[in-house]
């Protein structure tokens, strides 16, 4: 292997400078574009130095998927191909990234179900992966349309999980999220989420940095285990070896193992909180009613908060950014004058305000909801009307037109 | 602020990962002790004085200095051996300085031969086996640093140190980050000049604090 | 990774144990024509493992990485098995992830390190049981030779799931009694050769590892071919003498029994066009090779 060496500066084959990441996104200037979520996501690999994306259809990230296809046409990225299931395709990004490449995929709902085996596998092998989720339904009877459920699934499998509320925080986190998970004292796959369709196929003005710099080269070399190129040392090496015999040892050192596992997790909380400029961010935190959201909930929360204080409530907004690591303090502090928290979900199960449930000291101070799913909307005043009705403040029905 | 402190064990049957118990890795220009945020320099002096105090410091090099795959890897094994011709020349008569390799991370059945090398699966066996009280991990990949680190804090009593080239160890009672030749030595530097100042702990019984 | 880096420090070679100052000294790295021959006069690529005693499994292990033909820069991909147990005693990078996925882990991998060295040979070498294979990961043994993947898949086919204790596997013969299968198995055994033939593979052999000669020219020719032309498949017999009832010095005549004309193992070989004439290139310069040599020992 060459010594480890800086490439900022250097220019790659596409004649993109190699730029400090943050420069490139805290100093360099922005361009106003106005693209679909999807056009985001393909603009933000063109500028991220990814060596190697895999893809598989499956909506609704279908089209970003193949949009990263025609970055690589174009030359900007290392390798791509359509793998042939979501299974596959997690263990092909894994592969690449055994390699010592940067990999980048994107998934939804009933493939990421498919895909679960290999999620732990990716945060016990310490492989920094990047990938997209644009959340769908995924239960029987088969649904396309946003719903969160199965970022329920993706919070204990070791891997950092961050919710995207826009096309903007999409743009900026991917080329983020690749800064924090791969910190060797990190070193762990990335679950970027975001609410299929809400964000994926709306169009919206973001800000992008300039096409012509991209984010420093990925190095193996600088991976808390080692790369699987026959580079570096030791010559007998497996990843990851069985330690399974039956005795205490092997157990310990698997128990130790998965304690490191979430020991980078914590250890990703500074680097998170340097980066996205903190796990939450707050409005308005001191008022008594405060709704806690993330994803697109957070917009429709803070329309919510917008007719509410037509009426005279005020309301505070908390917006969960990072759900791994979670933001265990900082919601604890943001939410310490509230005595009504709404946590407005497009789930079913509320796996969110669970959460919070369990993070927050007088619990009941919850209301676990309004939940939408299977694609429905969240019309702001439902959240509204849920918001008055706790408060005993009298709101016109919503469900329907009435007899 | 945390009120853990990552200290010599033997701490629990499953004693916790420190940056779970909310311990933070230093800063460049820093180091840790017993999970305190310190000047490096401080760090110098006080891995120094526990090697001198020590009935066996002992340093554990990895594979990333024991293989010559690069030319910095093959000079930080100079420096390490250099370490250890230091600290063989500074201690007392009664101590015993070893330098035993981690040559890989693979799970050796029925066991490792714990005289001859050191295991991330089962690192306790070789600190039991030649009594090591204060140990030094240097060109150990950061994760089986850390395993071996948790382990050895769980079932024994040894003084831990990492001479880490990322990010450094919470789970050390004493870590360095950014490791370099320069690191290595300036250690070896602090050895000899504590020389004569630490008085080992020379006893041969068990202490009451073991039983 | 250039033989020269397999070098340990100078400053700490005293300390480290035996087993890896015979390697850097003795092993046949970057040796060009290395071989089963080697065994015994050179440090062999796998240190003790915990196969049991009489492992046909353990022969083809060793016969394989002596004939690796660039060890040095080849990466293997395992799965669940006897096999992993074997893994971590090999002198070659390896991984093992899941089970079952070793296909597509090789195929990510190999274009990993295609992007990252591409002036630069790194063979990448899948070798799984049959379970690994045929049945869990069929899809993406097939699916990586439709996509013309350039890695060699190697299946040691024990006819059985061995290391979970003997259960019914789809390259299990018909009628055979093992659990899963309580009254014998009910289909035939799976024809993978025929079908890697048919999903594009370039060079696919079906024997047994009775003969080290054999194998040594199997996988010599599967990595090369897989290096320059597209994927190989070979399917060795290395039977479970456990679950079959034998005693441990009976696994090499089991081989023997089933390698006879008439049965499963008998020697079947298919090459592609252009891996004929790849062979054959590669044959007319080691011919070259011999006889420039020859000539220089004359003038000797």
């Amino acid at each position: 292997m060459a010594e480890i060496k800086s490439h900022i500066g250097t220019q790659n084959k596409k004649g993109q400078t190699y730029t400090d990441a943050w420069e490139m996104m805290h100093e360099a200037p922005r361009n106003p574009s106005f693209y679909t979520g999807s056009e985001v996501i393909k603009e933000a690999l063109r500028r991220a130095s990814c060596d190697v994306m895999i893809a598989y259809p499956i909506t609704p990230q279908s089209e970003a998927a193949a949009l990263i296809g025609e970055l690589f046409a174009e030359g900007y990225i290392g390798d791509y191909f359509r793998g042939e299931s979501e299974f596959a395709v997690m263990s092909q990004c894994a592969g690449a990234a055994f390699g010592g490449a940067r990999v980048f995929t994107t998934t939804a709902g009933p493939g990421t179900m498919r895909a679960m085996e290999n999620f732990p596998m990716w945060a016990g092998a310490r492989l920094p992966i990047q990938m997209i989720v644009t959340c769908r339904g995924i239960n029987s009877p088969l649904s396309i349309q946003p719903d969160t459920i199965e970022i329920s699934y993706l919070l204990n499998t070791g891997m950092l999980v961050w919710h995207a509320e826009t096309a903007q925080d999409f743009f900026d986190w991917i080329l983020k999220g690749f800064m924090v998970s791969e910190e060797p004292e990190v070193h762990l796959p990335l679950a970027l989420c975001c609410d299929g369709f809400f964000v994926t196929h709306t169009k919206d003005v973001v800000n992008l940095t300039p096409a012509d710099m991209c984010l420093p080269p990925y190095d193996p070399y600088r991976s808390p285990v080692p790369c699987m190129d026959m580079e570096c040392p030791p010559v007998r090496m497996m990843r990851d070896p069985f330690i399974m015999k039956s005795n205490y040892i092997s157990y310990a050192t698997h128990a130790s193992w998965q304690q490191e596992i979430w020991a980078a997790v914590e250890r990703s909380r500074k680097h998170t909180i340097k980066w996205i400029n903190g796990l939450i961010d707050t409005e308005n935190t001191d008022a008594e009613v405060v709704i806690v959201a993330s994803g697109t909930a957070v917009s429709q929360g803070r329309e919510a908060i917008r007719l509410l204080e037509d009426e005279g409530v005020r309301c505070g907004l908390v917006k969960v950014k990072s759900l791994r690591p979670w933001p265990g303090e900082e919601i604890r502090e943001a939410t310490k004058n509230a005595k009504h928290i709404f946590v407005p979900e497009f789930n079913v199960t509320g796996w969110l305000a669970k959460e919070i449930k369990a993070t927050i000291p007088n619990s009941e101070r919850v209301h676990a909801g309004p939940h939408v799913c299977g694609g429905m909307t969240m019309p702001p005043e439902i959240i509204a009307s849920e918001i008055k009705a706790a408060l005993g403040l009298r709101s016109e029905s919503l469900a329907g037109r009435g007899s | 602020m945390t009120q853990y402190r990552v200290l010599p064990g033997p701490e629990h049957f499953l004693p916790p990962a420190a940056a779970s118990m909310g311990i933070y890795l230093p800063n460049p220009g820093e180091a840790h002790i017993n999970g305190v945020i310190v000047p490096e320099e401080k760090a110098y002096e006080e891995a120094a004085r526990q090697f001198l105090m020590a009935q066996v410091p002992t340093i554990f090099p990895g594979p990333l200095v024991l293989w010559a795959w690069n030319e910095k890897a093959a000079k930080k094994a100079a420096a390490v051996r250099k370490l250890y011709e230091i600290l063989k020349e500074c201690v007392q008569p009664g101590q015993k300085p070893m330098l035993i390799p981690m040559p890989d991370y693979r799970p050796k059945y029925p066991k490792i031969n714990p005289e001859v090398e050191i295991n991330p699966n089962h690192p306790n066996l070789t600190i039991w086996h030649n009594k090591i009280d204060c140990c030094m991990f240097i060109g150990v990949h950061c994760h089986q640093a850390n395993l071996s680190l948790k382990i050895i804090r769980g079932g024994t009593s040894c003084y831990t140190v990492a001479m880490c080239a990322q990010a450094g160890h919470e789970d050390a009672m004493l870590s360095f980050r950014d490791a370099s030749v320069e690191k290595i030595l300036k250690l070896g530097e602090w050895i000899r000049k504590l020389k004569g100042t630490v008085k080992p702990r020379l006893t041969t019984a068990k202490t009451s604090a073991s039983n | 990774m250039s033989k020269e880096r397999i070098k340990i420090s100078p400053d700490l070679y005293d300390i480290m144990p035996s087993d890896y100052q015979d390697l850097v000294q003795s092993a046949t790295y970057g040796k060009e024509d290395r071989g089963w021959k080697d065994i015994g006069t050179s440090k062999e690529l796998i240190e003790q493992h915990s196969l049991c005693a009489g492992c046909p499994e353990s022969m083809a292990f060793r016969y394989i990485l002596a004939s690796l033909p660039n060890p040095e820069d080849t990466v293997m991909v395992g799965s669940t098995g006897c096999t992993s147990l074997v893994f971590p005693m090999v002198a070659v990078h390896n991984i093992h992830s899941l089970f079952g996925n070793q296909n597509a882990i090789a195929s990510g991998l190999k274009r990993a390190l295609s992007v990252r060295f591409p002036d630069r040979v790194k063979d990448v070498v899948v070798l799984a049981g049959d379970g690994a294979t045929v049945d869990i990961g069929l899809d993406m043994t097939l699916q990586a030779w439709f996509r013309q993947e350039k890695f060699t898949t190697i299946c040691f086919d024990n006819e059985l799931y061995a290391n979970t204790g003997g259960q019914e596997s789809g390259l299990m013969q018909k009628g055979f009694v093992a659990k899963m299968a309580p009254v014998g198995k009910l289909f035939d055994k799976v024809r993978l050769p025929e079908i890697a033939r048919e999903s594009g593979c370039h060079y696919v052999v079906n024997c047994t590892v009775s003969k080290p000669s054999l194998v040594e020219k199997v996988i010599r020719n599967s990595v090369l071919i897989a290096r320059e032309i597209g994927p190989t498949y070979i399917q060795l017999y290395t039977p479970c003498i456990l679950e079959i009832g034998k005693n441990s010095m009976e696994g090499l005549q089991e081989m023997r029994d089933s390698e006879k004309p008439t049965e499963r193992f008998a020697y079947k070989e298919y090459v592609s066009e252009p891996a004929k004439q790849f062979l054959a290139e590669l044959a007319a310069k080691d011919k070259e090779r011999k006889a420039a040599a020859k000539q220089l020992a004359g003038k000797a």
